[in-house]
């Protein structure tokens, strides 16, 4: 597994962000090994965190489910457990998870770390889907919604993936700017239908995640998106291969073609099966892969389940701060990933400006 | 290919700050423009209008939300954006001959072939001057075009007071009962839902403490005494399952354990989905879960669907006052 291929894409991209870029391949190696058991422990904290944030999630709500009453076998308590609490907490930790890998696989496939599947269209287009079910079909099943959700997802991905594949310059600036144009143009589209068709209201009910009608019964497509995710890990490898653009995966005789859309199909169902579920988590895909590549580096066999562990962290947060800021009512935790997500991007950025400042030129 | 990447590297650094700055705007302005009330109503009044010339039958001073306005009597072009004040006229038997794009009730379906003048929450200026009206009237989802539209035709701003509903509500029928010289009728009227109003006051106290709620798109929001659906607990005097205290048109999002906690004896639900049009039974499925079984509301069959177009759209008018105080009646 440790081949040269994935060392030295493991290098080649930590160039961007860390000094230890111009190591020997032969130390790279002994780096290798290092970093891993370093990544092996962050990963186990994380899910030491996850696993503590989860617990408070489960405490947290307008019914007081306290640990004695569970403990004392209480009926009633264990009901609201069963039935609001547990749902809630599980169905959080697997947007989180999901749409941060989306992200990390996104920005792997457009090769530029300032992309997230909302950012792009994808979500644009998953929105879109389900305004023209919405629309078109209004009495379907949940589940054809969300198969057209995600038909309309792959669509506007592949749309944004062959438009910058064409243009003359891979630009960093310009393919985020590309994607935040055809998200535009996808939701103005959007928006005009809606308007037509007096659907603003639910139409931001989609675009701003909210986990407040989240019960038993209400979350399971979520499970679909584990899957997924699962999916998208075990695929790793490639995806940190196709990462080096389409001659190089060529070149190691793996299909390029294939594995772009594999990564389309993953994003968009994630993209697709989370908007209609809980509405869309801004930043949540730009930040999360953003600080796990910053410290771990972008072999996505590595970062994935530590991009997916932070992700389900920084929404359990967001949503336990949902239900508190106005209790007993909620705020929707879109609003508060987009405030949260901001923050911790700008702080991110200057970062790594600093560093970039005081770093040698090469 | 290292160096390249590292240039490449280098240029995004310097230039992803403002490219994130660009991305928080855009997405705060999505954000803003999404969620701007729609009755965000100026305080300062511009109560200087532009009174109509053709005097025939002489014109009078009426005082609205915004000012007073100088407006003919007995006017013959009138656009209406409030769809209770269309309804009181056709409790007057007097025509509108402009209306919003809207889902009409059963009771205004005639007015889906009237000249349309934009829609609930924005007027279509243009389509408005060429129709030259003698009288606007709006509310409070139209009441930030007042201005603008006073430049037009006399307007007036007949948005009903939350905080003093019913009274508000009578004084902008009596307004439009001047206008039209039906002032008899509108006080007969007035008196039937005043005497609709005691009989149902008199046996709320005892039926059961409720709680209102809108399902919109699968989520839930609550809404308590003084807010725009406040009659069932101000004037029906139905006592409140929870204080909940709204600011805004759209009540306050709750969970359904919040249901369950306040567990209401009488649930009144309003479906907006099915108001505009996209789904009906929508707010059925919604709450068709364990936790809203469970309640008082629901073990005696005291779930109450509010018809939404009544409730959402039209609101206060001479005849849909009536109507929506029968439908409170049925948890009785």
């Amino acid at each position: 597994m440790a081949s040269p291929a994935v060392t030295s894409t493991d290098t080649l991209h930590r160039s961007s962000f860390s000094a230890k870029a111009r190591s020997t391949s032969s130390n790279a190696v002994s780096t290798y090994a290092a970093e891993s058991r370093r990544t092996r422990r962050a990963l186990l904290l994380g899910v030491a965190v996850v696993t503590l944030l989860a617990v408070v999630s489960m405490f947290v709500g307008v019914t007081d489910v306290s640990l004695p009453a569970l403990l004392s076998g209480d009926p009633a308590a264990w009901e609201i457990f069963w039935i609001s609490r547990l749902p809630r907490t599980a169905a959080v930790i697997l947007a989180g998870m999901a749409v941060a890998v989306a992200g990390l696989i996104m920005q792997l496939m457009a090769r530029n770390k300032f992309v997230e599947p909302s950012m792009v269209g994808t979500v644009e287009s998953a929105t879109m889907g389900i305004l023209v079910a919405t629309i078109a079909f209004p009495s379907a099943a949940l589940f054809a919604k969300m198969g057209i959700a995600s038909l309309f997802a792959v669509a506007g991905t592949w749309l944004f993936l062959t438009i910058i594949n064409r243009l003359p310059s891979r630009n960093t600036l310009l393919v985020p700017l590309v994607g935040i144009m055809l998200g535009g143009v996808i939701g103005s589209i959007t928006t005009f239908f809606a308007y037509r068709y007096d659907l603003l209201q639910t139409l931001n009910t989609w675009m701003i995640g909210d986990f407040s009608g989240v019960i038993r019964g209400r979350y399971e497509l979520l499970w679909i998106v584990a899957a997924v995710t699962a999916i998208g890990y075990i695929a790793a490898d490639r995806f940190t291969v196709a990462g080096m653009g389409a001659d190089f995966t060529t070149n190691l005789g793996m299909n390029y073609k294939a594995i772009m859309r594999l990564g389309m199909t993953i994003v968009a169902l994630i993209s697709a099966i989370v908007v209609t579920t809980v509405g869309a988590l801004p930043f949540l895909g730009l930040v999360v892969p953003q600080l796990v590549s910053l410290f771990f580096g972008d072999n996505l066999r590595r970062s994935a389940p530590l991009t997916a562990v932070t992700g389900a962290g920084l929404v359990l947060v967001c949503d336990i701060l949902s239900r508190t800021i106005r209790f007993p009512y909620e705020v929707p935790v879109g609003m508060i990933m987009s405030v949260l997500g901001a923050a911790l991007f700008l702080i991110l950025l200057l970062r790594s400006q600093r560093k970039e400042a005081s770093r040698p030129r090469a | 290919m290292t160096s390249t990447r590292t240039r490449s590297g280098l240029a995004a650094k310097r230039f992803s700050f403002s490219a994130v700055t660009a991305t928080v705007a855009l997405l705060a302005l999505t954000a803003c423009g999404a969620s701007a009330p729609a009755s965000s109503s100026n305080a300062s009044g511009d109560s200087s209008v532009s009174s109509s010339t053709s005097a025939t039958s002489g014109t009078i001073t009426v005082e609205h939300a915004q000012g007073s306005t100088e407006v003919p009597v007995n006017p013959e072009n009138v656009y209406v954006f409030d769809l209770g004040v269309l309804d009181t006229m056709e409790a007057l038997d007097v025509k509108a001959a402009g209306v919003p794009e809207a889902v009409f009730p059963a009771s205004l379906k005639e007015y889906e072939s009237v000249d349309k003048i934009g829609n609930m929450k924005e007027p279509d200026f243009e389509a408005i001057s060429e129709g030259a009206p003698d009288l606007i009237i709006i509310s409070g989802r139209t009441a930030g075009s007042y201005e603008e539209l006073s430049k037009i035709a006399p307007t007036i701003d007949l948005t009903v007071d939350q905080n003093d509903a019913l009274n508000s509500f009578e004084k902008n029928a009596e307004i439009v009962g001047d206008i039209f010289n039906k002032g008899d009728e509108v006080k007969s009227k007035l008196a039937d839902i005043d005497a609709k109003i005691e009989e149902v006051s008199a046996k709320a106290p005892e039926a059961g403490k409720s709680l209102i709620v809108m399902s919109s798109a699968g989520e839930l929001t609550a809404y308590g005494a003084a807010s725009r659906f406040g009659i069932v607990h101000d004037i029906l005097k139905f006592p409140v399952a929870a204080d909940v205290k709204v600011d805004g048109a759209h009540g306050e999002a709750i969970s359904f354990e919040y249901i369950k906690e306040k567990n209401p004896e009488i649930l009144f639900v309003i479906d907006r989905d099915a108001a505009v049009g996209t789904a009906t039974g929508a707010a059925n499925a919604v709450l068709d879960n364990e936790l809203v079984k469970s309640t008082d509301a629901a073990k005696n069959d005291k779930i109450i669907q509010l018809d939404a177009t009544n409730w959402y759209i039209v609101g206060y008018g001479l005849n849909n006052t009536l109507s929506m105080i029968d439908e409170v009646a049925k948890a009785l």
